[in-house]
């Protein structure tokens, strides 16, 4: 049999064939169904014609041509993302940059290198290893996700506690409007006069501009570094152990906190040597000059021990390496237990964590689910992950309900609705429930200021009724997103 | 719309990927396009378009599918256990059954017939020689037109060696046998019937084909004592045989493949020293993907070498260097582009030789200009000038 | 929860800046005319004070915006916290988020602009508005409070806000001497500060004992001596870059770093972008149409 191809005729593709190569303007309509989805739980998204430029001028004339047919753009990294922010509605042209990965520049002393936004976050780190650098934003999934979408999600990660999320590491990013212009925001040296548009644009999820550029700080490694691995016999011991740290007054570079649950999954998995009758294991990770190391690896040490924690510290290298692998290799862990999982992404502050994740129980036991519960403790970042298996019917009723009586509770104690993922269209029906509707609209505001037509991925993070009424039929979530 | 294909892919593993993007970097194809049609990702999305939602079997869809080079470097990165393996070789099977005419399906028949096999290859090599072929570009490395023979010499251990390499790279067999004689085994050789493993037609899709060598294989190498397997590529599909077939007989073969460097390792006390030799060779070990991600057993290859030279690690994270199989003959513009990412890591690397266990790499390697040995042949050097 | 927000003291804030005239609202007066000044008949507000919940385990302060800095720096001192803003005598917390200058310590502790978690402000139509959110971590939305920082509330006034506190530091030490910056920049760790001005460096550490202990000899090694506090600084601030390009500065000192650099003389600073303009042009359409918040200002203008 003949194959055939199967692309629609289309003025727009025609008319981005001008700017870009044929071959970086894919329209075929599997090269477009396969960018449907990013790593989100929503499925069914549908692109457009899909541009892979490598330069800003390219990404400029996509955008120009995109405004010519009144087509929207959406920004796409690695797609990676968790809140579907990358997920196209209604065929959008979509950008990707995964061939804008080159590490433009790196001055040592100055501790700043210029990316091109497709670089992917590890590469970043290795390439300026050699110089005692990295680049302190560590997502969990660092070696995937690139850095424009790092800038675009407002990305953290375990060390992102003492020394911020991305927002605090990238001083300037040139950004292609929608209107076609190119323009720098912040300044690399760090200071710029004026409102820090810099700040106002990370962490818009695409819908202000597309990066083009990132100037990022680069973090000199720390000489010393103490990992602790504590166990407890309950949930809230541990919790406790976390609030007594940060009262105490230290900031680790790291807090993370496991389950029972996730323990037991990473012990079959990789077996990290973590205690599998503890109730919950907390990884703290101090680093800095030898001194402060010490004194505070003893006193969390202490604290733990005071609250019936059991205290392991790692003695070398290759000890603390083994237990970030049981920390890291907790996705591949769940797998073994059921297919698929949703991650949830809140925030509460750090004293209510025992009391919440007690709630976060009690709420998937009356759905019937099971869960697990890996995150940045520290900083008060819950991810509790839902386990299911898809093809079981009904269940994603279940899981939805699930995750947002959640949210609601996370919400009730002064929390936030995400953390570290973002909103895109997971949570965008959530928004009223943390803000007004003057809040919202202030933030639509923010967005008409950088895209005044709402092209750049319209239909993500804002409630449909806080924006114009007329992008209502666009933004719509077509049916089956919610795979 | 025509009416529904199935690729043949079982369903329970098609929905075993929640597209996490976890595996992207770990595919030469993304790291080298940055395209989603080129991931593991994207290529199990289009089976899902093929397969659950009827799209049709296109021209992208066979680009997807063809420019994968199945070195399942995605497998290991999987957190979700994804087997990635078997759901492109079902989705070949389906798309050769749709492809009468593709020359593979006679092609990969020569592999399981020697004679003729070694008769073409000396032809090969004659029209070689009379510059009548871009060798270059079809990926073929220098065919030698005469070869020595090999004799057993014991029965402790069986040395399965195949078609291509057999016909094409001899001497390399003879350097391995020489050094697994070293640790003290006797080496027994199959004959014509265990031909070929099968690699190169179960990645073609042509899975009867692939039945029937490993049944004539098995056949051939009888008895329990360990198969040992200096072609990765080979040794990765002899031990798959028992998830191939599903029989008690082919699971209880497949547990008896060993990669040669495995077998070597448990006996590197057993093996002579190489005194002050080899200490200036710097060797950078390249993984081959069916070593490293298939059969999870590079780690031999450095711990044997390293009893012989100064062994250095590639930093590419045992991405795949294009050649896989037939490969870098079909798509010679990808296989290219992968390879430059691995010249580019070796001459990081300050390695003055690289060893590399699969004569697919070594050969795709070579092309290039690169100076690459299989393993044991440098060992056997070392050793030989000792002894 | 650190207290509850849109307290009585807040609506009244918003009643009193209404919905027409134009107001301005006045902190401590330390940088009235940073960015330009308001028109003589602008109607004054302030904004409430006090501090109005603190949660000392968790590390985040709700404080009225008119609260003095030196007031919230005491409350935290108690309990061996502070937050990264500069702590200036006269100040109040929403002036100095309003204005949005680092202080000198900006290397080692982060940008003041990251202090800020939440902020309720009273938007143009006398509405309040609540921004960010009250933990450490948050992208739930778009960022405003980083675009709050440094507006000069040309976007918005400040009522009351929440802020991330830190450890006080067990001890610190400045030192100064005449070595090369960018030799100490690399040699010490993490440094707060390092202030140059062409011939002398000013460093200060602070930290663990042992560590700024050890910290100061390496930098004495390298031709430091300790010293009581950092230069008096220059009063015009210019992008270093401009700083390097312009021999007619005179005196000046660097905050290496930062980007910042203070000047004896006022150097010309090149003209922003026309699409930053034009961007900030469309955030105060946007925020502030009638332009009757803090009128006369503008945060171009402010160096
Ligand atoms: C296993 C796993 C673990 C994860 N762990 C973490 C974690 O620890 N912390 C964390 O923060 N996140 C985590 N994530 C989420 C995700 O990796 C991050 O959100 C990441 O920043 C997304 O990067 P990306 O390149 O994949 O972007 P995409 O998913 O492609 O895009 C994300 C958003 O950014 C926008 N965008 C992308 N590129 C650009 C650009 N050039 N210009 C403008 N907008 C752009 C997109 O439109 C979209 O809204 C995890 C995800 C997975 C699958
Ligand atoms: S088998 Fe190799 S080429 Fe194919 S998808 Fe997996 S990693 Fe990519
Ligand atoms: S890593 Fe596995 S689950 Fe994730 S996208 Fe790749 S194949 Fe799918």
């Amino acid at each position: 049999m003949r194959f055939r191809r199967t692309t629609k005729a289309d003025p727009l593709v025609d008319d981005l064939r001008r700017v870009l190569p044929a071959d970086r303007v894919r329209a075929a309509s599997l090269e477009r169904s396969i960018m449907g989805r990013d790593a989100s739980i929503f499925e069914g998204g549908q692109a457009g014609p899909v541009c892979f430029p490598i330069s800003t001028e390219e990404v400029q004339g996509c955008v120009d041509a995109a405004r010519r047919h009144g087509r929207a753009v959406v920004p796409r990294g690695a797609g990676t993302g968790l809140a579907g922010g990358s997920v196209p509605l209604d065929e959008p042209v979509v950008v990707v940059t995964t061939k804008m990965n080159r590490l433009l520049s790196v001055d040592v002393d100055q501790r700043l290198a210029w990316v091109q936004p497709g670089m992917i976050n590890l590469d970043l780190s290795r390439a300026i290893a050699p110089h005692g650098l990295h680049f302190a934003p560590d997502p969990s999934s660092q070696q995937v996700c690139s850095l424009g979408g790092n800038v675009g999600t407002n990305a953290g990660g375990p060390h992102c506690l003492a020394h911020g999320v991305t927002s605090a590491h990238v001083q300037a990013a040139e950004v292609v409007l929608m209107s076609g212009e190119a323009v720098v925001l912040g300044d690399p040296d760090g200071w710029a006069p004026g409102l820090d548009l810099r700040g106002a644009y990370v962490g818009s999820e695409g819908m202000m501009g597309i990066t083009t550029a990132i100037a990022v700080r680069l973090t000199p490694n720390p000489p010393a570094v103490q990992t602790l691995l504590l166990a407890f016999d309950s949930v809230d011991a541990a919790a406790h152990t976390v609030s007594a740290v940060i009262a105490d007054g230290i900031v680790p570079a790291a807090i993370e906190m496991m389950d029972k649950n996730i323990i037991w999954a990473v012990e079959n998995f990789v077996g990290a040597g973590f205690p599998t009758d503890a109730a919950a294991v907390v990884i703290v990770e101090v680093d800095g000059l030898p001194g402060g190391v010490t004194a505070e690896a003893d006193r969390v040490a202490e604290l733990a021990e005071e609250r019936g924690g059991r205290v392991r510290r790692a003695a070398d290298d290759q000890e603390r390496a083994l237990i970030w692998k049981g920390r890291k290799s907790a996705f591949g862990a769940i797998a073994q237990i059921k297919p698929n999982y949703y991650l949830h992404d809140t925030v509460v502050p750090r004293t209510r964590l025992a009391e919440v994740m007690n709630q976060v129980y009690e709420i998937v036991e009356e759905h019937d689910l099971q869960v697990m519960n890996v995150f940045h403790a520290g900083d008060g970042n819950l991810h509790p992950l839902l386990l299911y298996d898809r093809r079981e019917p009904g269940v994603m009723e279940r899981v939805h309900a699930a995750g947002s009586a959640i949210i609601e509770a996370s919400l009730a104690v002064g929390g936030v609705l995400s953390g570290e993922h973002g909103i895109g269209i997971e949570k965008r029906d959530f928004m009223p429930l943390m803000f007004s509707e003057a809040d919202l609209d202030a933030q639509g505001r923010l967005r008409r200021a950088f895209d005044p037509d709402e092209m750049a991925n319209p239909g993500k993070v804002l409630p449909t009724g806080a924006s114009c009424a007329d992008v209502n039929a666009l933004t719509k979530v077509p049916e089956g997103v919610w795979g | 719309m025509s009416a529904r294909v199935s690729l043949g892919i079982d369903p329970e593993e098609l929905a075993s990927c929640v597209a996490c993007g976890l595996c992207l970097p770990h595919c030469p194809t993304f790291r080298v396009t940055g395209e989603e049609w080129a991931s593991p990702r994207g290529r199990i999305s289009a089976m899902r378009q093929v397969q659950d939602q009827g799209a049709a079997i296109d021209q992208a869809f066979l680009s997807s599918m063809d420019t994968c080079v199945q070195c399942r470097g995605c497998e290991p990165a999987c957190p979700s256990g994804v087997p990635f393996g078997s759901m492109m070789e079902a989705t070949q099977a389906e798309l050769t059954r749709r492809r009468r005419l593709d020359w593979r399906r006679w092609g990969f028949r020569v592999l399981g017939h020697r004679r003729l096999l070694n008769l073409l290859s000396r032809l090969l090599g004659v029209v070689q020689r009379l510059r009548l072929l871009p060798s270059k570009r079809l990926g073929l490395p220098k065919i030698p037109l005469a070869q020595e023979r090999l004799r057993a010499t014991g029965s402790d251990v069986w040395l399965f060696t195949g078609c291509v390499m057999d016909a094409w790279q001899r001497s390399t067999h003879a350097a391995v046998k020489r050094v697994v004689e070293a640790a003290g085994a006797g080496v027994a050789l199959p004959g014509a019937g265990a031909a070929c493993c099968g690699a190169l037609s179960l990645h073609a899709g042509l899975e009867d084909h692939a039945r029937s060598l490993a049944i004539r294989t098995m056949r051939e190498l009888e008895g329990s004592a360990p198969i040992l397997v200096d072609s990765a590529g080979c040794g990765a599909v002899l031990k798959e045989y028992g998830k191939h077939l599903g029989t008690p007989e082919a699971v209880a073969f497949s547990e008896r493949v060993l990669d040669v460097h495995e077998w070597l390792s448990d006996r590197s006390d057993r093996l002579p020293s190489a005194g002050e030799r080899g200490q200036d060779l710097i060797v950078a070990v390249h993984d081959p993907c069916h070593l490293r991600h298939v059969q999870r057993a590079h780690q031999p290859v450095a711990e044997v070498l390293s009893h012989y030279a100064t062994v250095v690690a590639l930093d590419d994270d045992g991405l795949c260097c294009g050649a896989g199989g037939a490969y870098a003959a079909m798509q010679p513009d990808l296989a290219v582009s992968i390879r430059e990412r691995k010249l580019e890591a070796i001459g990081r690397s300050g390695a003055n030789i690289v060893a590399s266990a699969n004569p697919g790499c070594t050969i795709h390697l070579a092309n290039a200009g690169v100076a690459v040995r299989h393993p044991l042949e440098i060992v056997d050097e070392v050793l030989d000038h000792d002894g | 929860m650190i207290g509850d927000k849109a307290g009585a003291a807040l609506e009244s804030f918003a009643a009193e800046v209404g919905s027409d005239d134009a107001v301005a609202v006045v902190g401590g007066r330390t940088h009235w005319e940073v960015g330009g000044s308001c028109p003589e008949e602008t109607r004054l507000v302030r904004a409430p004070t006090g501090v109005r919940g603190f949660d000392p385990a968790d590390m985040t302060i709700r404080v009225g915006a008119a609260t003095p800095v030196t007031e919230l720096d005491a409350a935290l001192a108690e309990v061996g916290q502070r937050v990264n803003l500069p702590v200036l005598p006269g100040a109040t917390v929403g002036g100095v988020l309003a204005v949005g200058r680092d202080d000198v310590h900006a290397l080692g502790r982060g940008r003041l602009r990251d202090a800020l978690l939440e902020a309720v402000y009273v938007a143009d139509d006398g509405g309040l508005v609540t921004a960010g959110g009250p933990t450490v971590k948050n992208v739930s939305g778009f960022d405003l409070c980083r675009l709050l920082v440094g507006s000069l509330g040309t976007l918005g006034l400040l009522g009351e806000v929440i802020l991330r506190t830190w450890p006080r530091p067990a001890t610190q030490q400045w030192l100064a001497g005449s070595c090369d910056p960018a030799e100490l920049r690399r040699r010490l760790f993490w440094p707060s500060s390092i202030l140059w001005n062409g011939q002398s460096v000013w460093v200060h550490l602070e930290g663990h004992e042992s560590d700024v202990e050890a910290e100061a000899e390496l930098a004495q090694s390298l031709g430091c001596e300790p010293t009581d506090g950092p230069p008096p600084l220059p009063d015009y601030r210019v992008p270093t870059g401009v700083l390097e390009a312009d021999e007619s500065s005179g005196s000046y000192v660097i905050q290496i770093g930062t980007g910042l650099a203070y000047a004896a003389a006022p150097c010309p600073i090149p003209d922003p972008d026309p699409t930053v303009v034009a961007l900030h042009r469309r955030l105060k359409a946007e925020f502030d149409p009638r332009g009757r918040l803090n009128p006369g200002r503008d945060p171009l203008a402010a160096s």
